[in-house]
């Protein structure tokens, strides 16, 4: 009952949230000295042509009534056209999702992968040479720029060694479209040839996108194995005699990784944020190719488009790994 | 007291993770203030030499030079100020506008301070740089609107982070005290509180240093950053890209010299952490 | 060698930043089958040490064992193979009785789950067949026909701790129940495994004064129907009054004195044991205490570590620690003054 009512209030929290999301992101676009409207006509529009379009677009009216009309567009879901692609915002912001979902997604699998194992390595052989170097490796990693990483690793990988492939997402059409996520419906599909070439395109981006993310679960899984090695349940194990082994990966590994999973809500807002600039080097079709077309493009509405979906897409994961939380968690404390 | 501060300055000193991460501050600050002295070719901030463009490193151009013909080591120590620049007045207004509201909003309560909260809630849902996009992109590319971006999604967190301290220190005895004997709040806040959520603060500052100034490279890369000539190491980055990859030393001057300079900021927060405030949960330091 | 458990002139030291902290000077100590020995000594004295060296649970790295043997049924732990003692010895021939039962059980594991995980590995039941075994721990199966019994014999033994309605306590979380709850659980867990020895490390001290009478009395009287041993830690000497056989007296990481508990209680021997039982409130409201401060382990005073706080020292004292000295049937004292007289 604590747990429904928990995730209740915090669905009653996402409403507001995203409302006032759009309300603040409202605000920022209308803090423009430029003129919106005369970007879009271009600088050979007459003043009469300027005047015309910004009644069309409703710019003429009081503030209160553009944010009104705002909210009601995001809310039907209509946001405008992009001045680049000439198609509605939603529509390029929809096919452009699974992309960037994919990839982060994938990410996240690798950095986990990766992260949680050396973590608890590194808590076991405290002050080991091994727990120095995983230490130094993921501070380094927190601290470099992640779309350099991501042209270094290019660099050396696909120019250099020629062993990945330099930039899109798939060689020719890609498979069936289900749900987008090409592993996914490749694996549907059965389509191996779609397959292989899904997971080689998407290797060395989600490589570049996983290991800052992997060096923040390593610090944060070996902090949490510590503090639970030196916990008094696992001292009662140890003076009852039970496997070593069954200590560490059934019982501290459970303790640590919850600690890990509230991390996870906020690494993937790291990645998805990472995966804004990464993309563009892997020429990756996502949202964040999109977000640096339209920054080219002037196109403020798509701007505004991309970050209102990108700020939903992140308040909804945030709700999820809390309900996650909730779960494993019986404490039920937050 | 002060032998607590002696004991502590003396651990700190010790720490050569925090003295690394001191000195390469350090080095950047002298990089940013002796510019113009230590850089081999000052005027290739804004002269272009085409003649001489994308050399690789040698006796002359140790870092090699840029599409311009730019001398890329003078470029960068140049563009030492702007990312000092950046960072401290980002960070700072973030604080001067965060740390008082945080302070009000947990020492009065009510209202108005649920509402300060709910909003800082809203802008922290988002991460920083998703909204910076849209500020900086709305302002156009430059310096003073990145600086602006960057502050304006910044103060929440430090609106929130100084209301839960503020909130947790006014249940302390010896606030309750302070109050009874006849403490304006101006005083308490002042002379009690914020003293006592200071190390909090500053460990916080070192390492939102090094984490605005990968935002900042991040908006710079974007092409939201200064615009050109402005040797900004982001946007030196960007056009680094299409020359690659026969020009490998465009890219990675300046993409070690970020590097370097975060985790000088990171090693340092890091030391400030296990000195002044053991007691915050982090990774990595645990005993 | 008739003793159950025999520590002999154990010495042990921890290392820290500041140098050796010499914890365990030669401790000499015995428990027979069925007796139940209280380790007596202020905070600090090393008795929770103690019970972990034997246990064997203390950090590896940071200690150091300098000398002595921890003799159980005849065979040293200390040099033993440390996988048949593991298996065999702790949780099985040795159990333990935590001092704080809150933290000792895992919060996000219910209370049952982690009872049939002890008894998966340490019933009574469980056979050499199972034994031989070398699957990795996670993949090891808990046979069905053992895990029945196992789990009747656990509401058997929830059941004898007083606990009611076992079985749906078994599906709680630990931060559900009480402290008493959790200490009976606790006590419960260390009998299951039908051991010989039971070490209980202030079992009592994290608990309400209130309940701590309850748990005491049972602790005793399951070890007297169950014939198992108790090695009892307590700073409190009322709790070793109440349940103990025999008490042994701790100071400062040394062992200053021994005895059966009515003769303990009657003709105390040592200074710093007299001074202990004079420091316990009096009816008549007056109450003394030990002038000084317990010593720092780091440089511990010489001889006998009693001798910076004793009214009794002499050179003599400063110089050598005091061998031990038989003063009757099972009574002896390290001491170069004790008290002679009373009787």
């Amino acid at each position: 009952m604590r747990r429904l009512e928990m995730i209740l209030s915090r669905l009653a929290w996402f409403v507001p949230t995203l409302a006032g999301l759009v309300v603040i992101v409202f605000l920022i676009s209308n803090v423009i000295p430029t003129d919106p409207v005369r970007i879009l006509l271009g600088e050979n529009a007459t003043q009469e042509q300027v005047e015309a379009m910004r009644v069309k677009l409703g710019y003429d009216k009081p503030l209160p009534v553009q944010l009104a009309r705002h909210f009601r567009d995001v809310l039907l879901g209509d946001l405008g056209v992009s001045i680049y692609t000439q198609r509605p915002i939603s529509e390029d912001l929809a096919k452009r999702l699974p992309a960037t979902l994919e990839l982060t997604l994938v990410a996240i699998a690798l950095s986990i992968a990766l992260g949680i194992p050396l973590g608890v390595v590194s808590a076991l052989r405290r002050n080991s040479a091994v727990d120095h170097a995983l230490r130094v490796v993921s501070v380094s990693g927190l601290a470099i720029a992640a779309f350099w990483l991501a042209m270094e690793l290019q660099f050396l990988f696909s120019m250099k060694l020629r062993i990945a492939p330099l930039n899109n997402r798939i060689d020719g059409f890609g498979p069936e479209a289900v749900t987008g996520l090409f592993i996914v419906d490749s694996l549907l599909s059965w389509d191996m040839e779609s397959l292989r070439s899904a997971v080689s395109h998407i290797a060395l981006p989600a490589l570049t996108l996983a290991l800052p993310a992997a060096a923040t679960i390593v610090r944060f899984t070996r902090a949490g194995v510590l503090e639970v090695i030196n916990s008094n349940y696992v001292l009662y194990q140890r003076a009852m005699g039970m496997p070593l082994g069954l200590i560490v990966w059934k019982y501290v590994l459970r303790n640590a990784l919850i600690s890990t999973v509230t991390q996870i809500g906020l690494i993937f807002g790291v990645l998805l944020t990472n995966a804004v600039v990464i993309e563009t080097v892997f020429d990756w079709p996502g949202l964040g190719t999109f977000a640096v077309q339209s920054i080219l493009q002037s196109d403020h509405k798509a701007i505004i488009g991309f970050t209102i979906w990108t700020g939903a897409l992140i308040v909804i994961v945030n709700l999820l790994v809390d309900i996650a939380h909730s779960i494993i968690d019986p404490r039920g404390a937050r | 007291m002060t032998w607590a501060w002696r004991r502590a300055f003396r651990r700190f000193v010790g720490d050569r993770a925090a003295a690394l991460g001191t000195a390469l501050i350090l080095v950047l600050i002298l990089c940013a203030v002796f510019a113009p002295v230590l850089a081999p070719f000052p005027g290739d901030v804004g002269d272009f030499h085409t003649a001489n463009r994308l050399h690789p490193p040698d006796g002359v151009n140790w870092l090699g030079t840029d599409r311009m013909g730019s001398d890329l080591l003078s470029r960068i120590l140049f563009g030492a100020r702007i990312t000092i620049a950046i960072a401290i007045i980002a960070v700072g207004t973030a604080l001067v506008i965060g740390v008082p509201i945080g302070l009000l909003a947990g020492y009065y309560g009510g209202w108005p301070s649920n509402l300060l909260m709910r909003v800082s809630d809203i802008f922290l849902a988002v991460p920083q740089i998703v909204l910076a996009i849209a500020i900086a992109q709305t302002l156009g590319p430059s310096i003073e609107n990145v600086i602006l971006a960057l502050s304006i999604t910044y103060w929440p967190f430090w609106a929130r982070l100084v209301y839960a301290e503020t909130r947790s220190l006014k249940n302390e005895v010896f606030i309750e005290s302070a109050i009874a004997l006849g403490a304006s709040p101006w005083r308490v806040m002042a002379l009690h509180i914020l003293p006592n959520i200071a190390s909090a603060i500053i460990v916080r500052t070192s390492i939102g240093m090094g984490a605005t100034i990968l935002t900042a490279a991040a908006l710079g890369f974007l092409g939201l950053g200064a615009p050109p000539p402005a040797p900004e190491w982001g946007r030196m980055i960007a056009e680094s890209r299409e020359f690659l990859p026969e020009a490998w030393w465009y890219a990675t001057a300046p993409g070690i010299a970020i590097f370097l300079v975060v985790m000088g900021f990171n090693l340092l927060g890091d030391g400030l952490r296990d000195i002044l405030d053991p007691r915050i949960r982090r990774g990595g330091g645990a005993k | 060698m008739t003793a159950l458990l025999a520590v002999e002139d154990l010495a042990l030291g921890f290392a820290t930043d500041a140098g050796l902290a010499q914890v365990l000077d030669g401790i000499t100590l015995a428990v027979e089958r069925g007796q139940v020995l209280g380790l007596v000594g202020e905070s600090g004295c090393g008795k929770t040490t103690l019970a972990r060296a034997i246990l064997g649970v203390l950090p590896a790295h940071a200690t150091r064992i300098s000398g002595g043997r921890i003799l159980f049924k005849g065979q040293d732990l200390l040099t033993a193979d440390p996988e048949t003692v593991n298996r065999e010895v702790r949780g099985r021939a040795i159990t333990f009785i935590p001092q704080d039962p809150f933290t000792s059980f895992n919060p996000v594991f219910t209370v049952g789950a982690q009872i049939m995980e002890v008894m998966k590995w340490k019933s009574p039941r469980r056979t050499e067949a199972e034994w031989g075994g070398k699957l990795p721990p996670l993949a090891t199966r808990y046979p069905a026909g053992r895990r029945q019994s196992d789990f009747n014999a656990v509401i058997e033994l929830l059941d004898a701790v007083q606990l009611p309605q076992p079985r749906q306590l078994l599906r709680k979380y630990p931060h559900e129940l009480s402290g008493g709850q959790r200490q009976r659980l606790m006590i419960a867990m260390a009998l299951l495994p039908q051991p010989d020895l039971v070490i209980a490390d202030e079992p009592t001290t994290a608990l309400d004064v209130t309940i701590q009478a309850q748990i005491l009395g049972l602790i005793r009287r399951l070890a007297t129907e169950h014939n198992v041993a108790v090695l009892l830690t307590t700073h409190d000497l009322g709790t070793a009054y109440e349940i103990c056989d025999a008490i042994n007296v701790m100071y400062a990481g040394q062992d200053v004195e021994s005895a059966q508990v009515e003769r303990f209680f009657a003709a105390p021997a040592h200074p710093y044991t007299t001074k202990l039982l004079a420091s316990l409130p009096r009816a008549a409201g007056t109450a003394s205490g030990i002038p000084g401060e317990v010593p720092l382990l780091i440089a511990p005073p010489s001889g006998c570590r009693f001798h910076p706080r004793c009214d009794r020292a002499a050179a003599q004292c400063r110089e050598t620690r005091p061998p031990v000295d038989q003063f009757g049937a099972g009574h002896w004292v390290r001491c170069y003054h004790p008290h002679r007289d009373v009787e």
